[in-house]
């Protein structure tokens, strides 16, 4: 029964944050610029760029070109979901509430992945005003199932990359380096094998490539047994992910109260 | 005759100070690793994603063209970013009250907040052709290098002059971080960077025909591939008149959104 109780508490202050994101969001341009403007003009560029324009290439690029915007404002709107507070003054009083802080920060960041992804809705819709017709997603159910996990999936990378970048502000710093690395490894928009070998387990260890994975083979009507195993495979690093934001959080809160040193940049 | 020529050295050093000054200045906040990332790291990244995006899309497997495109695209992080944050920044800063109050030469004012970016971005497309030699083997053997030099210098002039203007409506919007992103990112797609402008459709190819970047791009591979500095001249002096002309549009903003400021009392309002 308490745990019952706690578990409502704990919904209720994610709705919250996850609300009070969407207001804050909503008026900001970088976000706008993230979801619907960026993923809009790479998906023109590959339009224009395609050599045939067949209906597995059109929703392919509608899916790479959405995936793109859901990482540029996870990179850098839930990025810093917790630095963002420090730059504000409220990390202190944050930190010092009785809802804990990682439940906070999963709602923020819950509100920036739903929202992003309207970039993919904005692509499929140019994809429409270009070609003059909508593309066809080869299988909706399990592309919808993709895509409900892709949330947790992407949630759970942005609650590793917040916290690494409160607890290394040189880290930080790199942000703008790191976006189109992610682009490159995730096989938004071509598929890894065009990359050398090497860089396959780096793919492998980023829940957007098996987001991607999952999304591209249901939308392009790819093998099942593919798309199941990709889906496998984000529950596998929400996991992860999940007990090492655990740690971090942990350091987090040691840092605020023992070494009281959250807020020096 | 010695009053114009005091003047002159006056303005002289307006335009040195507020380019060393107002360069100086980002990097209050834009640390090394930060301008490593954006400058030196950043261009290889999105060179090899428009490089495999071409292979995988567009079927073309001659990594050059994206490499060329690319490259000369960095002119853009400084000509449009660095200088239209230099002259925004002003406002943000809370310096501009005194900038528009001093009776400093507002054209040397103006152009030299463009100077150390030009520099500066000279310097990063140098950079990323050097990223195309490293990783994609670009082949510069047959190229004119003082001439390529050259096309670099313009193009960046060239997008320097657009961030002027850029800049100036920093004076009055809030939001110009998300203008001048949604412009680098366009001159990705309408510049010729990553695609044929011959294959755009005719209102894109109008658009291309007025915005910085397509003729310097143009001119950079067909020097790379051999052409001589005579066969680019025209696509030059095309590169350098845009340039200039969005300088001067910046310039008139700039004297306007001044006199508007000051008449209304809203020089740093938000």
């Amino acid at each position: 029964m308490k745990r019952l109780t706690q578990l409502r508490r704990h919904l209720r202050v994610i709705l919250v944050a996850a609300e009070m994101s969407l207001r804050n969001n909503l008026t900001d341009g970088f976000v706008i610029f993230g979801i619907v403007i960026q993923p809009m003009i790479i998906a023109l560029m590959a339009f224009w760029m395609l050599r045939d324009q067949g209906p597995d290439d059109i929703i392919y690029i509608v899916v790479g070109s959405g995936m793109t915007g859901l990482w540029t404002t996870t990179l850098f709107i839930g990025g810093q979901a917790i630095s963002g507070e420090r730059w504000t003054g409220t990390l202190e009083m944050l930190v010092a509430t009785p809802a804990p802080l990682h439940i906070v920060v999963i709602g923020k960041t819950l509100a920036n992945v739903l929202q992003s992804l309207s970039a993919m809705v904005a692509t499929y819709a140019l994809a429409g005003l270009v070609f003059g017709a909508l593309p066809t997603i080869a299988r909706p159910g399990w592309f919808a199932l993709a895509l409900l996990l892709t949330v947790p999936a992407y949630v759970s990378f942005a609650l590793i990359i917040a916290p690494l970048f409160v607890l290394n502000p040189e880290v930080r710093r790199l942000q703008n380096g790191l976006e189109f690395p992610v682009y490159i490894l995730s096989g938004f928009l071509f598929p890894i094998a065009l990359l050398p070998g090497w860089t396959t387990p780096l793919s492998y260890i980023l829940p957007p490539y098996w987001a991607a994975r999952a999304l591209h083979g249901a939308s392009s009507g790819g093998d099942v047994a593919d798309i199941l195993f990709s889906m496998a495979m984000m529950m596998l690093s929400i996991l992860i992910y999940g007990l090492l934001t655990a740690r971090l959080f942990r350091r987090i809160l040691y840092k605020a109260r023992v070494e009281a040193t959250l807020v020096r940049q | 005759m010695k009053e114009l020529l005091r003047d002159l050295g006056l303005n002289v050093r307006i335009f040195f100070q507020g380019a060393y000054l107002s360069y100086l200045a980002l990097f209050a906040w834009i640390r090394p690793p930060h301008y490593i990332a954006t400058k030196v790291v950043g261009p290889v990244f999105y060179m090899i994603f428009f490089v495999l995006m071409g292979a995988y899309v567009a079927g073309r497997n001659d990594p050059s063209f994206y490499v060329i495109g690319n490259a000369m695209q960095t002119a853009a992080l400084s000509g449009v970013f660095g200088v239209s944050m230099s002259i925004d920044g002003d406002r943000w800063g809370g310096t501009l009250i005194y900038l528009f109050g001093s009776p400093a030469n507002r054209l040397a004012l103006f152009l030299g907040r463009a100077f150390m970016h030009i520099l500066d971005g000279v310097f990063g497309v140098i950079i990323a052709l050097g990223w195309g030699l490293l990783i994609f083997g670009l082949d510069l053997s047959q190229t004119h290098l003082p001439a390529l030099a050259l096309t670099i210098l313009i193009t960046v002039f060239s997008t320097a002059g657009m961030g002027l203007m850029l800049g100036c409506l920093g004076l009055i919007t809030r939001n110009v971080m998300l203008v001048n992103n949604t412009i680098f990112f366009l001159l990705f797609v309408f510049s010729g960077a990553n695609v044929e402008i011959g294959s755009l459709p005719g209102w894109a190819q109008a658009v291309s025909s007025i915005i910085p970047l397509t003729r310097g791009i143009a001119a950079a591979r067909l020097l790379i591939g051999g052409e001589s500095l005579a066969a680019v001249g025209p696509l030059l002096w095309g590169e350098f008149l845009v340039g200039a002309a969005y300088a001067a549009i910046g310039f008139l903003m700039f004297r306007q959104f001044e006199i508007i400021a000051i008449r209304r009392g809203t020089l740093e309002a938000f």
